[in-house]
């Protein structure tokens, strides 16, 4: 593990955050990304298997990614995307904004659980026909979730965002999931502009900027 | 009806179940909340279907402005009137056990599909290979949180959340198709006892449909 700043001096004021995952991005990378944006110190704690292996037993459910808050330990990665979020102001204006940011995040769920196992085999993490799984499996999921995004983001205006006025965890979360998918099936998204352009908006803020930049390399 | 308050009309329309809109409908219930308990005949879906925003059901409509999605829908509810926790940290836990959860019933599913009719299939084979061992892990997580809770009626905090909700209507369906299929966690079922005799829940248990 390493820590991303020394301690800030107004530790009494602030929680100590501890974001624990394994080397990639995933549904955790939103989290890293809202930490940032937010300049708040957190320590990006990345595990190899042999580490996690050492601590797996003490996380509340056995998996990753935990959010340690002043060392006690949260998982599941929407609940802590959600948590933070709401506190650095990423979760929609309003209560009714907040549910369809949540709303569409579980949507997201489904869809990563209809592509996943083509991404354990992309990933070298499982043996199958990676081909023949992303004609029969993942186009049409992609069809079907993109589609869901598209609508959205034109019903939402059209303005960059796929709820209300202002960034949101779910802009974060499939801008970043685009250029995850991309990585393995070029394109795969083209064929919706509005979301492209949801993408385009959010990686194109100067301080998501930095931290894409700065942050170590994974594909996934 | 005529609304002679500033209270937002709620209409929750869902299938003739209880299924991921019941949590919904107890929280209007607790909070005395009006609202339209909407449900529609399964064979009528097809004419709905492609009017919800993810071709799923339930949907809350509010003011006539429309939400998806049965998590966001009671954690929205919840959090209107006070069922969520009672800070954004315990908002927190409630959220990842609820989808812990989620994960939980996915794993489930197999035996769950047979179990309600909709699908065929070994009911005591699918039983013993996928609701017995996923059962063990996640009702053994519950099992701990309630008595680290301190057996006060409550899976997280001291208040009645959604979560609390969640489980006790859970534990009804899974009892139904196996009776006794959670003798093995006392503390949880003396939690879901604490739950259900909740005076305005079990007014609405005992005269819902």
């Amino acid at each position: 593990s390493r820590q991303v700043a020394p301690r800030s001096s107004h530790k009494q004021i602030m929680p100590s955050y501890k974001l624990s995952y394994f080397p990639g991005r995933g549904m955790t990378e939103v989290s890293r990304q809202m930490l940032h944006l937010s300049g708040t110190l957190f320590e990006d704690n990345r595990l190899e298997m042999d580490e996690w292996a050492k601590v797996k037993e003490s996380a509340p459910f056995g998996q990753l990614p935990l959010l340690h808050v002043d060392g006690k330990p949260l998982p599941q990665s929407f609940a802590i995307a959600r948590y933070l979020a709401k506190l650095f102001g990423f979760a929609g204006a309003t209560p009714f904004e907040a549910a369809w940011v949540d709303a569409l995040a579980d949507q997201m769920k489904d869809y990563l659980g209809e592509i996943k196992q083509y991404l354990l085999v992309a990933y070298g993490f499982a043996e199958g026909d990676k081909e023949q799984l992303q004609k029969e499996v993942v186009d049409p999921a992609i069809h079907k979730f993109f589609t869901i995004l598209e609508t959205r983001a034109k019903e939402n205006g059209s303005n960059g965002h796929f709820v209300g006025n202002s960034l949101t965890w779910i802009d974060l979360v499939v801008s970043d999931h685009i250029e995850i998918l991309e990585g393995l099936i070029p394109n795969a998204v083209d064929a919706f502009p509005l979301v492209k352009e949801v993408q385009r908006k959010t990686t194109s803020c100067p301080k998501l900027k930095e931290w894409l930049d700065k942050r170590p390399v994974t594909t996934w | 009806y005529l609304s002679l308050s500033n209270m937002p009309n709620y209409k929750l329309t869902y299938f003739e179940a209880r299924g991921f809109a019941e949590v919904s409908r107890q929280l209007f219930h607790l909070s005395g909340t009006p609202y339209v308990d909407n449900r529609i005949q399964r064979e009528r879906w097809g004419e709905f279907k492609s009017m919800t925003p993810f071709e799923k059901v339930p949907v809350l409509e509010i003011d006539g402005k429309v939400l998806p999605q049965s998590f966001a829908i009671a954690r929205y509810i919840a959090r209107e009137f006070g069922f969520a926790g009672r800070s954004n940290l315990e908002a927190a836990w409630i959220d990842a056990y609820a989808d812990q959860f989620k994960d939980y019933l996915e794993y489930i599913r197999p035996f769950f599909k047979v179990a309600i009719g909709a699908s065929q299939g070994d009911f005591e084979q699918l039983k013993k290979e996928f609701a017995e061992p996923n059962r063990d892990k996640f009702f053994g997580f519950l099992e701990k949180l309630a008595k680290d809770n301190g057996l006060n009626g409550h899976f997280v905090g001291d208040s009645l959340t959604w979560f609390d909700l969640l489980i006790a209507d859970h534990i009804l369906t899974m009892e139904n198709f196996v009776p006794g299929f959670l003798d093995a966690f006392p503390a949880v079922l003396e939690t879901r006892e604490k739950i259900v005799n909740t005076p305005k829940l079990k007014e609405w248990i005992e005269k819902r449909p």
